[in-house]
């Protein structure tokens, strides 16, 4: 564990970070060693180091220890040596020629498919939205007839007269029964229950896009999961504990 | 004609390489250390100013090639630390180089001057007519 002041541990974890950029072709439980290793330097030499200001000295314990290009220098050609006969080359070389042959045209292919499903996907949350939003104008102009109906009856038969307003069939015979304020009221009533149903289909809108959301990251879990399944198959050396503490080797 | 500094501090550095494996393994010969007590130990017992971080490459190869074997150990201040001690082949190549070294060191000693060619023989060598 370490104690670092925050300062000095983004330092550290900074300085770390750029000798991992460096062990790029290193075999990952060889990274993470060589990473704890010098973590663990650090450390120590950041407590051995005068001074009081906390920064100064981390700064003088990472200029000691080197620019990490001078660190990893003389680890790598082992190690790109390592990754090219260590694991199972004749399987490395088996998937380079079916990545050649299959795994390009078909990742070509699985891309303009997935493109197509999210294409698809987008525009069904678009005519989704289109249809609530729609639903919604149409309720409100409805509701907006219903008021005219009820309180101004003389803009209504000017409408009616003028041909704007047409209310034939069933709709229109039953309305015509009905004394004027009585057909507003229904009209209002019908309009309001539409707005609803437009502003229900808008909020339950969010709902639809957090499912997709859902299906998208399960479908990319599963994906990942895959992958690394495959992954461990194919380096088990992977899986091996890191720390093998040895008791014999502590002097207590 | 002067030589370059460059040149210089690229051979030092070379030269400094090339015997710092064998300091560490003297290091380690009858001692176990993890990386940062073995850079203090090298520091207080000679001149080799080198970074530090290029112990690591140095531990791990003697490592990778059985000269050496190490071991996570628990520490009570900090992080874990990782010990490294001289296998017994270690041991014994580590006395064959350092015998090795022996003679180059003496080899580089030796009185040259003494046995100089005459400056006249040498400078005939250069004289090419066309």
């Amino acid at each position: 564990m370490n104690n670092y002041p925050d300062v000095v541990s983004k330092l550290a974890d900074d300085y770390l970070r750029r000798v991992k950029l460096q062990l790029g072709q290193l075999p990952a439980p060889e990274q993470i060693e060589f990473l704890r290793e010098i973590e663990s330097h650090l450390y120590d030499a950041y407590q051995q180091m005068p001074g009081e200001d906390e920064v100064t000295r981390m700064l003088a314990v990472l200029r000691n220890f080197g620019e990490p290009i001078e660190v990893v220098q003389d680890r790598l050609p082992g190690a790109m040596l390592r990754s090219g006969t260590k694991r199972y080359l004749p399987l490395y070389i088996v998937g380079g020629i079916v990545i050649a042959l299959f795994g390009i045209p078909l990742g070509f292919g699985g891309m303009a498919v997935l493109a197509g499903i999210l294409i698809t996907l987008a525009a069904m949350v678009a005519v989704f939205y289109a249809i609530g939003g729609i639903v919604f104008l149409t309720g409100a102009l409805f509701m907006l007839l219903g008021f005219a109906r009820t309180y101004a009856p003389a803009f209504w038969d000017r409408m009616v007269t003028l041909g704007f307003i047409r209310l034939d069939g069933p709709v229109g015979d039953f309305l015509d029964q009905l004394p004027a304020p009585e057909q507003g009221l229904i009209m209002i009533v019908i309009a309001a229950l539409i707005v609803v149903g437009g502003l229900g289909m808008l909020w339950a809108g969010r709902y639809l896009i957090r499912g997709l959301r859902f299906l998208f990251s399960l479908a990319f879990d599963r994906v990942r999961q895959f992958a690394q399944r495959i992954r461990r198959n194919t380096h088990p050396d992977k899986a091996r504990p890191l720390v093998a503490v040895m008791p014999a080797m502590a002097r207590k | 004609m002067q030589y370059s500094e460059e040149g210089k501090d690229r051979r030092i550095t070379q030269l400094r390489k090339g015997i710092l494996e064998l300091a560490v393994m003297g290091a380690l010969y009858d001692q176990r250390h993890y990386g940062y007590s073995l850079v203090r130990a090298l520091s207080e017992n000679g001149s080799i100013s080198l970074k530090e971080g290029t112990i690591y490459p140095i531990l791990a190869r003697l490592d990778r090639d059985g000269l050496v074997r190490s071991g996570w150990v628990e520490s009570d201040q900090g992080p874990p630390r990782k010990y490294y001690a001289l296998t017994s082949s270690g041991r014994q190549l580590f006395d064959e180089l350092s015998h090795e070294f022996d003679l180059l060191v003496s080899l580089v000693q030796h009185k040259w001057k003494a046995a100089e060619q005459p400056e006249e023989a040498g400078k005939k060598l250069l004289v090419r007519k066309a």
